[in-house]
């Protein structure tokens, strides 16, 4: 037992490292090669090339200007639901779980898509309906530029901002609101001088995870940005591998070598806050249910706020899409658009060679990539939360690392390995990348289901007579499948949408759903655009439903009474 | 059964320093007695019972349980946990919250490959004997922290063993829970006739319980007796201490004369029990536990173990009050009945019986 345990940490070590390190090392010398071909030599060129260049100076003032403000967004969003939610008697909670979870499996570039056939200046359906107003003919609201950035964005981040600061208001213990009004503070002042300083460390947490997330971001800057000719350091990477004559890759390195620095610096400010705001937000553990606060008049229109946002974050969406998908081109509409609809444009993606292949190979990378990912998360928790020793803290740590990088800087790095290997321009090379981007996914919620599974539950098995391995079979798996199942749905649908690691790393011939997508967006194909999309919102949700249903299968008792 | 350890110590390492966890520990648990291990936190009293069940491993010595050699350094033998045939209750419990009370009291007899109506009929005897018959369908996790305890308790006592263990299995319960349980658990334990080893830093829970309590500190096992001598007659001044709330005074021993060792200490002159290993000019303790010192009003005049004093404090707590008092400046831990007139300020003196004067060393 010992012996075998002294073999896994080290082992995994490896493996996680391999996928961790090996990109940003790769990226390291890439930056300092002249080309994909030239690797090695040592040269400065590619960063007086990157930072000479004179249009760097407004790009980054972009990036500043679409980070911040998207993660303010994202933060005052999240902020004011999750009040909502756990401290007011605002009507229909159901729906706050709702926007905490389904956004996840709407992908961001459709996401993204959906606002451009909303608001695009010259035939956006919300353009073309506020121009059926007199006096507004000539209205042309523009998504093109950094407000409608900022707006997408936020929007996109605000689940995950959410999903942070919810548990920290949940387990907010009320006597400290309490006292300060007993000491004779009124709500809003006991709001502003007591609640939201106490859970200053969550929601500077969140937002430095907005700040991570609108930086890593491409969809967005992508789709709506670069039509706009607004610029971002994502994008600008894009640019310097994807158009012109020679893909430049050396001097994308040298350009994404700062990103991922800023980025690297934040998820550990975040990480040393996230480890400071445990000793800062008093959880009560006497199933203590906070007071609600009484919203009175102010009930409904705020919960029609809710429903607004719940509306444009998950169904808007979905409904522009299959819309779009319908009618022949983009109009409002109308009883001659509803004449006009047909499967034209969904045939013609069945049709098209390329749109199945990435669909083949979206569905093979979900669920083989997912089955790995999370078997090797089951592996990396294990070693985190049982085995405990110095060593594990290391892989701790290694697993947390990718959750810092941005795609398209990890896939430039991984470019720089893969060329080099045969297997550049496979699937793997896709799958490889996905998981070592999206490994935190997987370990996370593993490491809390290793953590409930206390050693006595073990120990008491052993004692009773039963092998260790019957113990495995019969205790330890029976309760981790719920972290299983979550950390499979959690990966599955990551990798069914991914985007921005993809674009770095897909060639013909590895066609994945997201890169498709955004190829049919540059060359404004949105019908058969929309039509894919849709299916590929059917096929994360397929794979969710089925993963929910084994998990419920294979859970052989669940509270009954 | 009996338990044999011999010679048994174990070590941690942690932050770069060595850890006596256990310390040459040599010990003969006695067949169906409920033998108490009793200590402080840190003292060991945890980690010898896991190397009693096999969840850890000695770095010396052997232990036997039966008359079979479970593990022996020497001897190379390590006989696996499930193998040991034992039952143990955990701290936590450690109820499968997946499975339902049946199946978390069957799980050991499953294990055994015993028959399926057979199982039945044993866990259907089992629940009835710990009081949960009609329980068995209920998720384990949705039962009260006694019951959950007592499912444990089942499924210790399921496969009848010859041992079972108990790890503080009480701590999580509160107060008076804890207490009722205590004598269900005795009344249990009493009717089976079975070896029972149990841990615990509660005195009262030792006392109550045991047949006999051996006290621990720092890896070692300082004294062991049936729970009237530990705490009437300890040898050493941690038992003493650890066992009941008790005045310890610094004194010298200066004569011995009959049945009785006399002592000079803060408050005078005591005449004390006779500890025979004590000569004339041995530094010793007093040990004076607050239950003999009955106080009456008034100053006495000076005898032997005679004292008077002055109440400093006084608290109620309900059953007493506890208090304070000093004699020559030295400061002794009293109890008084709660319908006492005596009140802070107050002279009053003592007289102490020699026979409840205990001499330990120092």
């Amino acid at each position: 037992m010992a012996h075998k345990r002294s073999v896994l940490t080290p082992t995994l070590i490896v493996i996680v490292g391999f996928l961790t390190v090996c990109p940003v090392v790769m990226l390291v010398f890439g930056s300092f090669s002249t080309g994909l071909g030239a690797f090695g030599e040592f040269t400065l060129d590619k960063y007086v090339q990157a930072y000479a260049d004179p249009e760097l100076t407004g790009i980054i003032a972009n990036t500043i200007i679409f980070v911040l403000g998207s993660s303010m967004v994202a933060t005052a969003l999240a902020l004011l639901l999750a009040y909502l939610n756990t401290r007011t008697d605002i009507p229909f909670k159901f729906l706050f779980r709702i926007i905490s979870i389904i956004p996840m499996m709407i992908p961001h570039i459709l996401f993204s898509v959906s606002w451009v056939l909303l608001l695009n200046p010259s035939n956006g359906l919300i353009n073309l309906m506020l121009r059926q107003i007199p006096g507004f003919e000539d209205i042309a609201i523009n998504i093109y530029s950094l407000p409608g950035m900022i707006l997408v964005e936020g929007l996109l981040d605000l689940p995950i901002a959410y999903l942070i600061l919810a548990p920290a208001l949940a387990s907010f213990d009320i006597a400290l609101e309490e006292s300060s009004k007993v000491c004779g503070s009124t709500t809003l002042r006991t709001l502003f001088r007591v609640t939201l300083p106490v859970l200053r460390p969550a929601i500077l947490a969140a937002f430095i995870l907005s700040l991570v997330r609108s930086l890593a971001s491409f969809a967005v800057p992508s789709v709506i940005g670069m039509p706009g000719r607004i610029y971002v350091l994502a994008t600008h990477i894009y640019q310097s591998i994807a158009t012109g004559f020679a893909a430049d890759f050396g001097k994308a390195a040298a350009i994404g070598m700062s990103v991922l620095a800023t980025s690297i610096t934040l998820i550990y400010i975040y990480r040393y806050l996230t480890s400071a705001s445990e000793k800062y937000v008093t959880i009560s553990s006497r199933g203590y249910r906070p007071t609600v606060i009484e919203l009175k008049g102010a009930k409904y229109p705020l919960f029609g706020v809710v429903g607004l946002l719940s509306a444009v974050l998950i169904v808007l969406p979905v409904l522009v899409l299959f819309y779009t998908s319908l009618v022949p081109y983009s109009m409002i509409p109308s009883a001659k658009a509803f004449s006009m609809m047909s499967w034209k444009h969904w045939i013609e993606v069945i049709n098209d060679p390329i749109s199945l292949l990435s669909l083949k190979n979206s569905v093979f990378l979900g669920v083989v990539g997912a089955t790995l990912g999370v078997t090797l998360s089951i592996f990396v928790a294990y070693a985190i939360v049982k085995i405990r020793s110095h060593a594990s803290g290391i892989l701790e740590s290694f697993s947390f690392l990718s959750f810092s990088f941005p795609g398209i800087v990890i896939g430039v790095g991984f470019m720089w390995f893969f060329v080099r290997t045969p297997l550049y321009a496979t699937i793997w090379a896709l799958l490889i990348g996905y998981i070592a981007t999206y490994l935190p996914y997987g370990v996370r919620p593993l490491t809390s289901a290793f953590i409930q599974v206390h050693s006595h539950l073990e120990e008491s098995s052993l004692v009773c007579g039963a092998s260790a391995f019957t113990t495995m079979r019969r205790i330890v798996i029976p309760l981790l499948i719920p972290g299983i199942v979550s950390g499979w749905i959690l990966m599955a649908t990551m990798f069914v949408r991914e985007l921005t690691l993809s674009v770095v790393l897909s060639r013909p011939g590895t066609e994945v759903l997201a890169v498709q997508i955004f190829r049919f967006s540059e060359d404004g194909l949105w019908g058969q655009l929309s039509a894919l999309g849709i299916m590929m919102i059917f096929i994360s949700t397929a794979l969710v439903l089925l993963a929910t249903f084994i998990g419920i299968k294979f859970k052989p008792l669940e509270e009954g009474g | 059964m009996e338990i044999h350890i011999r010679n048994v110590s174990k070590h941690y390492y942690s932050g770069g320093k060595t850890i006596k966890a256990l310390d040459n520990v040599d010990l003969t648990i006695p067949a169906n007695q409920i033998f108490t291990l009793l200590g402080p936190s840190g003292c060991g009293k945890t980690t010898l019972l896991r190397c009693i069940v096999g969840l850890e491993s000695p770095d010396s010595g052997e232990i036997e349980i039966g008359g079979e050699v479970v593990w022996s350094r020497d001897k190379n033998i390590f006989v696996p946990t499930e193998n040991r045939g034992l039952g143990m209750v955990f701290q936590t419990y450690a109820i499968w919250p997946h499975m339902n009370v049946f199946d978390n009291v069957a799980y050991p007899l499953q294990t055994r490959k015993i028959a399926r109506d057979e199982i039945r009929r044993k866990v259907d005897k089992t629940l009835r004997f710990v009081q949960l018959e009609g329980f068995e369908k209920r998720p384990a996790t949705k039962l009260s922290g006694g019951q959950q305890q007592r499912v444990a308790l089942a499924r210790a006592l399921v496969a009848e063993p010859k041992v079972i263990l108990f790890d503080e299995p009480l701590s999580n319960l509160d107060a008076k829970l804890r207490e009722e349980t205590r004598e269900e658990l005795r009344a249990f334990l009493t009717d089976l006739q079975i070896t029972a080893v149990y841990v615990t830093h509660d005195r009262i829970e030792a006392l109550a319980l045991s047949t006999i309590v051996a006290v621990m500190n720092k890896g070692r096992i300082i004294e062991k007796g049936p729970p009237r001598d530990i705490y009437f007659n300890a040898s050493h001044r941690f038992v003493a201490d650890f066992i009941g709330r008790t005045n310890l005074i610094e004194a010298k021993v200066t004569a011995q004369e009959g049945p009785v060792t006399t002592v000079d200490c803060a408050l005078g002159r005591v005449a004390c029990r006779k500890q025979a290993a004590m000569g004339p000019g041995d530094d010793v303790t007093l040990c004076l536990r607050p239950e003999f010192i009955r106080l009456k009003r008034g100053n006495a005049t000076q005898s032997q173990n005679v004292f008077n004093g002055k109440i400093r404090s006084l608290v109620f707590i309900g059953e007493a009050y506890e208090g304070e008092i000093t004699v020559h400046d030295a400061p002794l831990f009293i109890k008084v009945e709660p319908d006492s007139k005596i009140e802070v300020g107050d002279s009053v003196n003592f007289t102490v019986d020699p026979e409840n004067c205990l001499l330990v060393t120092r």
